[in-house]
């Protein structure tokens, strides 16, 4: 099935992505700044995944994660590679199997962020300590939290997105 | 949700991934001499909105939310600096009786820490001061606790910090009355619960009770002399009878501090500015 969308199909989620971006960068520094805050960028980056080919959503999360890089350049590539292989599977996984259900698109955005985090903590080098905390604590904490707000994300935002639930 | 994708396996798809992949893998083998570079460069164009738009939100939290938090610490301050003018006058006095130089002080930098949701934010933290603020690489970070860790990459508008979290991290310490000198640096640790750093180098006929307050020692010149580290919380492990490393508890949480000093140590020293914007 073709993936092409015309111009007037892409603003609604080009202006999602865009309140995505503001949560992230503006919104959530000022509510909850910190590791268990819900990652609006994955989000995101999870949006535009589900909505195209494997290998675009790739370069996108590889663009996505060269932004996290950047911003924090504990080990530069490690979210490039973490970003990228989230989004080729969210892509993939969604072509083969992923029904229109909240709970599972929930637990869509929950896997993403653990997985992003082990592949990040991982590239990075992380101490079995840090490891251990990141994986075991702080990254299913944000991957609950990413996860309710993806959930009112859809929620709210279905009709514009075209998104058809099964609740 | 939206229609399917199509068919997923194509092999455009897999090449795709394949190459990102390997841009990633080459990312991650980069040396320090190129990324920080790299990364101030698309910090400072690319992303400037983004770090231009985190820092208002930064500040607009610190401004309401802090305002009573800010006021008490003025005013503990205020008090704490009446009783420092007889101090400092009689400082002044005992060294000029031993006809010791006046007192080395650098001027500081103010600068709001823009945390990010990363595992790895607390290894380097984004500041929202540069080089335009007189921040160089290289230069000291701290906070009201204690030593954060030093300036790593500094851009126009921005910098990286490296924490004292970072595997790299190394400053030369001394105990609070002086006696013992040492190296701390941070301890990989199998106990997740537990995030400190390792006092290293110490003779093995010194004991350092727990406690004890460690400080930047300022030997190396890199760090500035007196900087609270943190404090001794025990013998970690001993090696071959010649020295013992000890645990320190860190008095800066680089994963809560939202404000931090950059004492701007290069820029008083050398009014130039240096060729490179990072440390190799």
């Amino acid at each position: 099935m073709s993936t092409k969308r015309r111009p007037a199909e892409r603003y609604p989620i080009i202006i999602v992505i865009a309140l995505l971006l503001a949560l992230h960068f503006y919104l959530r520094p000022r509510l909850w700044d910190g590791r268990g805050a819900p990652d609006f960028l994955l989000l995101a980056l999870l949006l535009v995944a589900l909505r195209s080919r494997p290998g675009t959503a790739a370069i996108v999360g590889f663009l996505v994660g060269l932004i996290t890089d950047v911003l924090t350049p504990a080990r530069f590539g490690a979210g490039a590679l973490a970003h990228t292989v989230v989004a080729y599977l969210a892509a993939w996984g969604r072509a083969v199997f992923f029904p229109d259900n909240v709970l599972v698109s929930a637990g869509l955005f929950a896997g993403a962020v653990w997985v992003r985090t082990a592949i990040l903590l991982l590239a990075s080098g992380a101490a079995a300590g840090e490891l251990a905390s990141g994986l075991g604590f702080w990254a299913p904490l944000q991957a609950a939290t990413t996860a309710v707000a993806g959930v009112v994300l859809l929620l709210v935002a279905r009709d514009r997105l075209a998104i058809r639930l099964d609740e | 949700m939206s229609p399917a994708v199509g068919r997923a396996s194509s092999r455009g798809d897999t090449l795709r991934f394949l190459l990102c992949l390997a841009l990633s893998g080459v990312a991650l083998v980069l040396p320090a001499a190129w990324v920080y570079p790299l990364t101030t460069a698309i910090r400072e164009t690319a992303l400037l909105p983004v770090v231009w738009v985190q820092q208002r939100a930064e500040e607009d939290r610190g401004s309401r939310a802090r305002l009573k938090a800010v006021t008490a610490e003025r005013d503990a301050a205020a008090l704490k600096a009446q009783s420092l003018t007889g101090i400092l006058t009689e400082n002044e006095r005992l060294r000029a009786l031993l006809s010791l130089r006046q007192k080395i002080t650098f001027p500081t930098v103010a600068a709001e820490v823009l945390h990010q949701v990363s595992a790895t934010d607390g290894r380097t933290l984004l500041l929202s001061a540069g080089r335009r603020a007189g921040i160089l690489p290289g230069d000291a970070v701290v906070s009201a606790e204690g030593l954060v860790g030093l300036v790593v990459s500094a851009g126009p508008a921005s910098s990286i910090a490296m924490t004292w979290a970072h595997p790299d991290f190394r400053v030369s310490g001394v105990t609070e009355d002086g006696s013992v000198l040492g190296i701390v640096g941070p301890a990989s640790t199998p106990n997740a619960s537990e995030a400190f750093l390792e006092y290293r180098g110490v003779p093995y006929r010194d004991t350092v009770p727990a406690g004890t307050l460690v400080l930047s020692s300022g030997i190396s010149g890199q760090y500035p002399k007196g900087v609270p580290i943190g404090r001794i919380a025990g013998i970690r492990r001993e090696e071959l009878g010649w020295e013992r490393i000890y645990r320190i508890t860190p008095l800066a949480n680089p994963g809560q501090i939202s404000h931090v000093l950059v004492y701007v140590i290069r820029a008083a020293r050398r009014p130039d500015p240096p060729a490179t914007d990072s440390i190799p």
